[in-house]
């Protein structure tokens, strides 16, 4: 019998049925899995030839899966390889599940760090950068630059999964993975410091008077000549030191932030001056 | 300023297409039609006034510059703050008459915005929910060995999900959105404590957006002097975004061949077997 090899019409419509749908049939129950299944389908259709077969490979990927789904898609190639070597007799679908599994917990780490985490906001960042004034250069700069980033990402790592199969594991938790990420991320940690000071603009307008209504003490002015935009650094950094350190809720600070902010209204050290 | 039953139905469609989980994917849905930013020139196309979309939607993208979904909870709703949270903004702006360019209209815009991002959630878990009922059906499916099935349930009923929790909600509060305008002229006042509240959570929200980012990537103190480095650049040397990432770009360079230094001593005692493998996979 002839050794059977996955064709590349089969391919791509596996990794098509990724791109768009690992997550279109989301449920907090199942998350992935009807994604998984569709990428699956094409490639288990061409591999085997009865019902049984068929109907076999495929409740392997019933069981759950969930990751970052953009660097995930290299677990999708991994599969890709690794069920049409179970079609020509070597591995069993535990194996495939145990890798699967396995691979799922790091990637989705790595994937939230590198991707959601330092290139969106980097295209992001630069794209308000382009911004300014109300101008769309910004937004089509950001379609563009992620998608075409992300689509043509995707396509490599679907492809590279598939070649490498098992060896693949090596490559995504080694060492070396490692410090491509860490570096990755500060340059990404350098960006949201930019991004930060750029953006973020909490300012007050508390000034000490004297008897003719002169200005003493314009406490903006005292504060940006120690550091610039300080407001804004303590404001990120007891948000931080909120989430991080007091394990508190984003929705819970944003809450607390009100509080503050009506506090400060309260006692004058804020005023936009506007009227109807 | 009114919202036509045109424009309430287009802003629904792109709920659908931009949530997470939605009808356009990840990639073209929820990371680029979901994106604030993205969304305010959709939106400003739609009303007819692309230059006060794009504030808008900068100013509350930067309180969702890293909305991470870990493990699937949520603290904000893509499909609210962008096709509801946006237009809704929009005709606040307008309708109180603030300019568009002013401090005050981000402000305005974020708190707004962050307001209808975090009630939205309820959406998101709604439509997790329905879609338990097409994925009951999809495990039936899959017993009986009918799998052309399965592309029905992941990529076609799901849109029964977004009619329910994107479509109508959307619809509904957009097209109703300019008699929320009125109330608040008639209730509160601009010089009113609320209004100067509302103001001032505009200005403090952002932070909250990069310290979700920050408690990503800072695992040790001193990780938040990388921080502060950008911060600096920016605030006291006024690089810009691009000259920011070019620096942080060289550092990590630097960075990255200190740690393969650190890694490849071993290794080469080892043997270069290990080593030529290494040069391999870049």
């Amino acid at each position: 019998m002839a050794e059977k090899k996955l064709s590349k019409k089969a391919l791509s419509k596996s990794f098509r049925n990724w791109y768009y749908g690992h997550l279109t049939c989301f449920s907090q129950e199942h998350m992935q899995t009807f994604g998984y299944l569709c990428a699956m389908l094409p490639l288990v259709e061409e591999l085997y030839d009865t019902e049984e077969q068929k109907k076999e490979a495929m409740q392997t990927y019933t069981a759950f899966f969930n990751t970052e789904p953009q660097l995930g898609t290299i677990i999708v190639g991994i599969t890709a390889g690794l069920e049409e070597a179970r079609a020509n007799g070597t591995g069993d679908g535990e194996m495939i599940n145990g890798i699967r599994a396995g691979l799922m917990g790091p990637v989705a780490g790595i994937g939230d760090s590198l991707i959601v985490g330092t290139l969106i906001p980097i295209l992001l960042g630069i794209a308000l950068g382009l911004s300014g004034g109300g101008s769309p250069l910004g937004a089509i700069f950001y379609i563009v630059a992620w998608n075409l980033i992300i689509t043509l990402g995707m396509r490599f790592l679907y492809y590279k999964g598939y070649e490498l199969g098992g060896k693949a594991v090596e490559f995504l938790v080694g060492e070396q993975a490692n410090a491509i990420r860490e570096a990755v991320v500060m340059l990404g940690t350098v960006v949201i410091g930019a991004v930060a000071a750029s953006w973020i603009n909490v300012s007050t307008s508390f000034q000490m008077l004297n008897e003719e209504g002169g200005v003493i003490v314009d406490l903006q002015q005292t504060l940006d000549g120690i550091f610039p935009k300080i407001l804004s650094a303590v404001t990120v950094i007891f948000c931080w030191w909120l989430m991080s350190k007091k394990k508190i809720s984003p929705t819970k600070v944003m809450l607390i932030l009100v509080l503050i902010a009506l506090i400060v209204v309260v006692l004058g050290f804020f005023d936009p001056g506007l009227a109807y | 300023m009114e919202i036509s039953v045109i424009q309430a139905i287009l802003f629904g469609l792109f709920a659908c297409l931009a949530s997470m989980p939605g009808m356009g994917g990840t990639v073209i849905g929820n990371y680029t039609l979901g994106r604030p930013l993205v969304a305010g020139l959709v939106v400003g196309v739609i009303m007819g006034d692309i230059q006060t979309g794009i504030i808008v939607g900068a100013a509350i993208q930067i309180v969702y510059i890293a909305l991470v979904t870990p493990g699937g909870t949520v603290s904000a709703d893509v499909r609210a703050i962008s096709y509801i949270g946006i237009p809704l903004s929009i005709v606040a702006i307008k309708g109180l008459g603030l300019d568009p360019g002013s401090a005050q209209a981000a402000q305005m815009a974020t708190a707004l915005g962050s307001a209808v991002g975090t009630l939205g959630t309820v959406l998101f878990y709604g439509t997790a929910t329905i879609n338990l009922v097409w994925q009951h059906m999809g495990w039936k499916a899959v017993e009986k060995g009918d799998f052309k099935k399965l592309y029905l349930v992941d990529m076609g009923l799901p849109w029964i999900s977004h009619f329910l929790c994107s479509f109508i909600p959307t619809f509904i509060i957009t097209k109703m959105g300019s008699n929320m305008v009125d109330v608040i002229k008639n209730y509160l006042p601009m010089d009113g404590i609320a209004m100067k509240t509302l103001f001032t959570v505009g200005s403090l929200l952002p932070a909250v957006g990069v310290a979700i980012l920050l408690k990503q990537v800072v695992t040790k103190a001193t990780d938040l002097l990388t921080f502060f480095f950008g911060f600096t650049l920016a605030a006291c040397m006024g690089v810009n975004l691009i000259g920011a990432a070019i620096v942080g770009g060289f550092f990590a360079i630097i960075f990255y061949n200190i740690k393969m230094l650190q890694i490849r001593k071993p290794v080469a005692a080892a043997g270069d077997m290990l080593d030529d493998d290494d040069e391999e996979e870049i």
